[in-house]
């Protein structure tokens, strides 16, 4: 409670944050009105509150006025909050004897149209928050010790960059991998561009340091099953599944895939070859270990077989592994889970899935691999020879109303990339781009785009509405409008390929319900801030890289993860973190021990405790995240919050009434 | 008591108790997004619509305000921590309940849902309980306050 | 005695194609269906034309049909996709928005009527499709028709494909196909099977030559396909193929395609053993004697 005796003398600031707030709220107004508020002792405005000049104009009254509860009338709290504190706090006044008034992103900038109703409005807001601010008291964080390592969940490149990142500043990092091994898509694409670069040969050094890092520990063929605790003092618990195969042993010699009995459709090639139930998902995978696929293996569905265990010279073969559990405690998690490529069965005009010679943009990627199905040549999946004539689609579940609204951002340059090598291929192939914009928009893209001019590829701008099979020549007959001629055309290819974008990976949804990090409307993860905090989850002390976060290439998923690694290294860098003082106090003569509050707690936070004659409860301030769900269900009021009190809303409530 | 400009015209006064992690940031967004909607709510920040007291939502339509929002995260599972929306809708229904035997009409409290990129959906719930309310009338209770006093 | 719809002729199969509306009275009965007639039922209106000159007389006027069914408590049946198009439309947006319906009510009150949306709108097509079933009419069925049928959806019928989810795929649907082997016949693989037959919006009325030209693409890839006849659901569709084959040679001097159209009702009588006479289908400008001739 605070202290009756202390003479409260309240200072409010109304910001015009430049003309955000005061082209609809007359601030003057606004202001007048506060300074004849009961208990407000000066009431100022300027433009920018946030600024050095209103710093120190809170600042100073502190110091010479005596100011001891700060309103401060501008933007969001989730915007300034924190500033705000600051300034308190250096000026020597406890930083949580501050309220802020939303005037702007639930004032101003919403209420244009009436800028009287607007200003009334303002007046009831800072009303409240002087309310509210007679009924703040002081209090203190704790500091609390840090756990000085990271978990980076996802293998592929921005992970991997990310873990790299953490690792050479000294922390100790948890990488985990759903697959068998590192790579993830980037370890799928033959080719990157616009350089050409071969993607493996990139790649793979990186992986190498990675697997050879001291401080990297990789966990593949683990996932994420659990999280709780906070920035600084995450607890997870990770499902390691057996690989049965001894990755120290293990010398990827191939023999035990080669007597394998079982074939299974190659995830690797989207379908377009097979795989033993003992594969291993390229020659630089990382680890370079094969992997036993636990749903179609015979032995572990069927108890017969066992060749591979048989074959193998170096013995490495282990059914005898079992599912392990493990519990970490890191400071910071980084989240770079991926994408996976769009599905476009559902656009049943274009036939894929009807139509063999109908493929998809990874799909044509996998033919361009020299370990991918075809060896490295482009071939028609019907005939199994080269195509003479080749139509790729632009934005293929991409800027599309039915499917995604957004733009990929890596289709028009992947056409491009995969229409040179077309090129190369066979110089006399005729390529077609049917595109609604063509997207260049990175360092050397554009010339990139040129380059493919000059090689002839031919673009052309529109839509392509049906395709259907020529039951003659069996070739795809493309049905289009050519908006730069103006008219509908229709024109025969060999071999089609679907430009598909970015979706958010199916267990998306999972990674957020596990970790509570919400996600955007596109399904992508949210992140706090789009400009100002693009690397940081909503969470504090999670972190999110690569097209986890929205569809991105491979020169920005780096970026970010190593964006994203900066920010996850300052708690384990200052090896301390301020706990909010967010639990509630209990008033062990009013509680009655009923233990509703106990059921109530999601985080089990709160506990029955024996003290003297009574059975109390008791909280657990580092396990408590301060919803305040006991403090409402609580029915002698014993469970008092330390911020949002009863008092606090009740006298917001009543200070706006009528 | 105040008329508005106008006459006739009632302007509902509307009590919104948002929680930090989805509605008002939703909230936000909507302002960010300078979307629009009548400036007739007042909003309170708690940290989770399970913090909202039965008690509160009293004692505002006591204090004469014409309607309460609550807004809180989509269920089952978007509530940031785990479960106070569910807390929240359970008592919301009793809630009703206990409004219609004090012969208040239970419409003139809403519990409603919107994630931290809803700003568009905040919206329209405003500007839909506003219409609502304008419709249903003012407060009863203020009418039965004698002196028309804070 | 089967379930009993208001039947809604609209206006070409009166005027211009009766009988397809006598086909329908003999053969439905005999399935399952019964037919109630509706007093004063007006044109639908047409979704193409009237719809895009005025939406709120499109509207009041198929709300005038509609309430016509909901007095006699019985769903909608139509044999017209266009019909289709406007009754089903009409009725599901003045069913979800009520300002619209109390803006059309307004209207119809000067009538004394008054639209409730107690009723739906059915396409022969669905309830033969979900109702009866393509078992049900492989049963009515005595003399099957060993013939190659091109099977023309037309567009009113499955499109928007939100407002039918009865329909499946828009893109490739089946159902009618199906209906159609239950005859007997072979449904041909077509170019185009799913393209506008080229009548409505206006089209035919106001641009006959690119309404035939689009015609003429499909009747090409309905002759290369070897089919007997063409199928269709709407007798705007069977009035263009029929009419515009005639009109093909004559405006054109085009070689006759030659190809017989059949309604879907005129065929289910053939195959139930009715003779063409009784069901019209000697009224087509197109003679049907070549397909006649196999059947017999």
């Amino acid at each position: 409670m605070p202290d009756p005796q202390e003479d409260l003398k309240i200072g409010v600031y109304v910001c015009h944050c430049g003309k955000n707030i005061a082209d609809v709220v007359n601030v003057k107004e606004v202001a007048d009105f506060a300074s004849k508020l009961p208990g407000v002792e000066v009431a100022r405005e300027y433009l920018h509150m946030c600024d050095d000049v209103g710093q120190e104009m809170i600042s100073n009254d502190i110091r010479e006025l005596g100011i001891n509860r700060v309103v401060v009338a501008a933007c969001s709290p989730k915007v300034h909050e924190l500033t705000f504190r600051e300034t308190l706090r250096k000026a020597g006044l406890n930083p949580y004897l501050l309220e802020i008034a939303n005037i702007r992103e639930q004032c101003s900038w919403v209420h244009r149209s009436d800028p009287k109703r607007a200003t009334e409005k303002a007046k009831d807001l800072v009303k409240m928050a002087v309310a509210k601010a007679k009924w703040l008291m002081p209090l203190e964080t704790k500091s609390v010790e840090v756990s000085r390592s990271a978990l980076v969940i996802g293998g592929g490149i921005a992970g991997i960059q990310a873990a790299l990142d953490i690792a050479d500043n000294g922390y100790q990092v948890y990488l985990v991998e759903k697959g068998p091994s590192l790579g993830g898509r980037m370890g799928q694409w033959s080719k990157v561009f616009p350089t050409m670069d071969c993607a493996a040969c990139i790649l793979t050094p990186k992986m190498v340091s990675v697997a050879r890092h001291p401080r990297i520990k990789l966990l593949t063929n683990s996932e994420l099953i659990e999280a709780s605790g906070s920035l600084g003092n995450f607890k997870v618990r990770i499902r390691k599944r057996p690989r049965y195969v001894d990755e120290e042993k293990c010398t990827a010699c191939g023999l035990c895939a080669q007597k394998c009995p079982v074939r299974v459709p190659n995830e690797i090639d989207f379908g377009m070859s097979s795989r033993k139930a003992i594969y291993i998902t390229s020659p630089n995978a990382v680890p370079l270990a094969y992997s036993i696929d636990g749903e179609n293996c015979l032995y572990l569905k069927r108890g017969i077989c066992r060749v591979c265990e048989r074959v193998c010279e170096a013995k490495a073969i282990n059914f005898n592994q079992k599912e392990e559990i493990i519990e970490l405690k890191v400071g910071s998690i980084v989240v770079a889970i991926g994408y996976d490529p769009f599905d476009p069965t559902p656009l049943e005009e274009y036939g894929f899935g009807r139509y063999k010679d109908v493929v998809t943009g990874p799909m044509l990627e996998r033919m361009t691999d020299p370990m991918g199905p075809t060896g490295g040549a482009i071939l028609r999946p019907s005939t199994g020879k080269p195509p003479r004539k080749v139509a790729f689609i632009q934005c293929v579940g991409s800027r599309d109303a039915r499917f995604n609204i957004y733009c990929s951002r890596v289709c028009c340059m992947y056409a491009i990339k995969d229409s040179l090598i077309i090129k190369e291929q066979n110089p006399e192939a005729e390529v077609y781009i049917f595109y609604m914009d063509i997207r260049a928009f990175g360092k050397g893209y554009e010339e990139f785009y040129l380059r493919s001019q000059e090689a002839g590829v031919r673009f052309i701008r529109g839509k392509v509405s049906s395709i259907r099979e020529d039951p003659k020549t069996k070739e795809l007959i493309l049905r289009y409008e050519d908006t730069l001629l103006g008219t509908a055309l229709e024109d025969s290819f060999d071999l089609v390929v679907l430009s598909v974008g970015q979706v958010p990976r199916a267990d998306t949804e999972t990674i957020s319900k596990i970790l509570g990090i919400p996600r955007s409307t596109d399904g992508f993860l949210m992140e706090a801030h789009p400009k100002l905090r693009p690397n940081d989850a909503v969470v504090d002390g999670i972190y999110l890289a690569g097209s986890a976060q929205y569809p991105k290439d491979i020169p920005d998923a780096v970026a970010q993860a190593s964006g994203a690694a900066a920010r996850a290294l300052i708690p384990l860098s200052m090896g301390r973190v301020e706990v909010e003082p967010l639990s509630p106090i209990i008033d062990e003569d009013r509680c009655g021990g009923c233990g509703v509050c106990v059921k109530l707690c999601p985080y089990r936070a709160l506990e029955l405790k024996r003290k003297g004659e009574k059975t109390v409860a008791e909280v657990d301030e580092v396990l408590c995240k301060g919803c305040g769900t006991c403090v409402a269900a609580c029915p002698s009021g014993a469970a008092k919050p330390r911020m949002f009190t009863e008092e606090q809303i009740l006298s917001m409530i009543s200070s706006a009434a009528r | 008591m105040e008329m508005a400009e106008g006459g006739s015209w009632f302007e509902p006064k509307i009590l919104g108790f948002l929680c930090n992690w989805c509605s008002y940031a939703a909230a936000d967004l909507a302002g960010m997004s300078r979307m629009e909607y009548p400036p007739n709510i007042r909003c309170i920040r708690v940290m989770c619509s399970g913090r909202v007291e039965p008690s509160f939502v009293l004692e505002a339509l006591r204090e004469g305000y014409d309607g309460v929002l609550i807004a809180g995260c989509h269920p089952p599972s978007d509530c940031h921590y785990q479960s106070g929306n569910l807390k929240a809708r359970r008592r919301y229904y009793l809630l009703r309940k206990l409004l219609r035997e004090l012969g208040i009409n239970p419409d003139r409290v809403r519990l409603e849902w919107a994630s931290a990129s809803e700003g568009q959906r905040f919206a329209e719930i405003v500007r839909d309980f506003t219409e609502q309310l304008r419709r249903l009338g003012p407060n009863p209770i203020r009418a039965m306050r004698v002196g028309g006093g804070e | 005695m089967g379930k009993k719809y208001a039947f809604f002729l609209g206006c070409l199969i009166p005027n211009r194609y009766p009988g397809i509306e006598a086909a329908a009275r003999k053969v439905l009965p005999r399935i399952g269906i019964e037919l109630v007639d509706m007093n004063g039922a007006s044109c639908c209106p047409a979704p193409g034309v009237v719809k895009s000159f005025s939406r709120p007389a499109w509207l009041a006027m198929a709300a005038r049909n509609l309430c016509i069914a909901e007095e006699m408590g019985l769903e909608v049946l139509t044999f017209c996709n266009g019909c289709y198009g406007t009754l089903a439309e009409a009725n599901h947006s003045l069913k979800a928005d009520r300002a619209l319906r109390d803006s059309v009510n307004s209207k119809l009150k000067e009538i004394g009527k008054a639209f409730k949306g107690s009723i739906g709108v059915r396409h022969l097509a669905e309830v033969l499709m979900k109702e009866v079933t393509a078992d049900g009419i492989k049963k009515a069925v005595t003399k099957p028709l060993n013939l190659k049928a091109a099977v023309h959806y037309g567009c009113h019928l499955i499109k928007p494909k939100v407002l039918r989810e009865w329909v499946g795929s828009a893109e490739r649907p089946t159902f009618l196909d199906e209906l159609t082997e239950a005859l007997g016949a072979e449904s041909v693989e077509w170019e185009d099977k799913m393209a506008c037959c080229g009548a409505g919006g206006g089209v035919r009325s106001a641009i006959l030559d690119v309404s035939l030209r689009m015609l003429n693409r499909k009747l090409l890839s309905a002759k290369e396909a070897g089919a007997d006849f063409i199928l269709n659901v709407c007798p705007f569709c069977h009035l263009q193929f029929d009419r515009g084959q005639i009109e093909l040679q004559k405006l054109y001097g085009l070689q006759p395609y030659d190809i017989p159209v059949l309604h879907y009702v005129q065929a289910l009588g053939l195959a139930m053993g009715y003779s063409p006479h009784e069901l019209g289908v000697d009224m087509n400008f197109v003679r049907a004697d070549r397909i006649l001739e196999k059947l017999s």
